[in-house]
């Protein structure tokens, strides 16, 4: 059985066909070809395909494709406006934190979603938000590093 | 049945009888554990999943006389409400060492306590509150203390059909205390063993009553009531605690399994049961 879902995907409208018990990560990814979100553990524990549902970080893994009918998806993407990658996108650059890549989508949607709620984060907060994004390769410092810069970037009246 | 089907009902009516007659129904609300089972290469047999998401009476927190969580408001939001991070701070705590952002965000209240995991870390918080859960089904509504829903491990007293719509909880009195203490093996790992405790004192700091709860260390999250007894009617006394750790030690019922052995279980319900009150009657002291 089919289900039509209509939705907004980083700004524009959607509508496609899920299955009953599809995962929202394979629709991302298999159906629309946005392969910027990334499948790590498929459990909900490392957070590669995290992105935003209704402006708030979820496992793509683990949310039912049904359910995102009506609501605002935003992905990695999403983030970088006419070619120019996002502030935050920049500062994982610029400070380090990507190396293989493989988690960077996930860390860098918690950290948007983060931003957006807490434009000031402590080193404590940046950490807490990322608990349930595993990165193997840089190590954790650099990726707050990253965020830390982001957010005082923004914070100097940079745009995010 | 020979295809699985997504339904999207918009009332509780419509929900419950979506799901009679059904052989093969689960009712998904979060779904972070749900989908689980669900993913690519571990598929289940064809079934009917029927989406609480839309359920109108399942969402919302209400803060008229009792406290009222909706069974399918996402944990985030139960930990922010101002009702509970202020009125039960211990449940506002253990919800925000629960899993990650990312999962706290989708799973909810009433699948927390479905699930009916042995180290679910909202439980032991809502024991001690001594929260009930509000039922409904084809046969109509009751209301049971969350201490019997909780009937083994994965097993709740919800009968065929029927669903957890709310938790309830009644306004603890003033000079009520509570804590909540657990431990995985890293951050964001599954509770090895987790306790709250809750006591409330009266003007003078004399413990009127004391309320525990352990998770992780049996079939059920329980009541640690031979603790309580105990602790009840008297003030603080370091011999108490000692006395108090050495019951609570002694009325669980831990296992050895992969999260750790039953011997680390015990010393960390012991440690936790006395660190609680410890810090519990402390502040009571303090008149804080």
């Amino acid at each position: 059985m089919d289900i039509r879902v209509s939705f907004e995907l980083n700004g524009a409208a959607v509508t496609t066909s899920v299955g009953p018990r599809e995962r929202l990560i394979d629709v991302l990814r298999r159906t629309l070809g946005l392969t910027g979100t990334k499948e790590g553990c498929g459990e909900g524990e490392c957070g590669a395909c995290t992105v935003l549902v209704a402006g708030r970080a979820v496992n793509s893994c683990l949310f039912p494709a049904p359910e995102v009918d009506g609501q605002e998806v935003r992905t990695v993407e999403g983030l970088a406006e006419g070619g120019e990658l996002s502030p935050i996108q920049r500062a994982f650059l610029e400070q380090g934190g990507v190396q293989c890549g493989f988690c960077s989508p996930g860390m860098v949607m918690s950290a948007v979603a983060l931003l957006e709620e807490n434009a000031e984060p402590t080193d404590a907060e940046i950490r807490a938000a990322l608990l349930g994004n595993l990165c193997r390769c840089t190590g954790y410092v650099q990726i707050i590093d990253s965020i830390r810069a982001a957010a005082s970037a923004a914070g100097e009246g940079g745009s995010r | 049945m020979s295809e699985s089907r997504y339904h999207r009902p918009t009332n509780l009516r419509e929900a419950l009888e979506l799901s009679a007659g059904e052989e093969s129904v689960r009712f998904i609300a979060g779904g972070t554990e749900l989908m689980l089972q669900l993913r690519p290469g571990a598929e289940p047999p064809p079934m009917h999943l029927i989406s609480l998401r839309g359920v109108e009476e399942l969402t919302g927190i209400e803060t008229e006389g009792r406290l009222r969580i909706g069974a399918s408001v996402p944990l985030t939001e139960v930990a922010a409400h101002p009702a509970v991070a202020d009125g039960f701070p211990a449940l506002a705590s253990a919800i925000l060492v629960l899993g990650s952002r990312q999962i706290r965000n989708v799973a909810t209240m009433g699948g927390n306590l479905c699930h009916a995991s042995p180290c679910a870390d909202t439980a032991p918080p809502l024991l001690v509150h001594r929260a009930s859960v509000e039922l409904h089904g084809a046969d109509g509504i009751r209301e049971l203390p969350l201490e019997e829903f909780f009937q083994g491990a994965g097993v709740t007293a919800l009968r065929s059909g029927e669903l957890l719509v709310a938790v309830l909880l009644d306004p603890p009195p003033p000079g009520t205390r509570a804590r909540y203490l657990r431990k995985g093996r890293v951050a964001m790992d599954l509770a090895m063993a987790s306790v709250a405790a809750l006591v409330h004192l009266d003007r003078g700091g004399n413990c009127v009553e004391a309320r525990l709860a352990a998770g992780a260390v049996a079939p059920v999250p329980m009541r640690l009531r031979e603790t309580e007894r105990v602790l009840a009617d008297g003030g603080f006394d370091p011999a108490r605690l000692t006395e108090a750790r050495a019951a609570a030690e002694a009325e669980i019922r831990p296992i050895t399994d992969v999260r750790a052995s039953a011997e680390y279980r015990r010393q960390l319900v012991g440690v936790f049961v006395e660190r609680a009150l410890g810090e519990l009657f402390e502040t009571g002291g303090r008149g804080e």
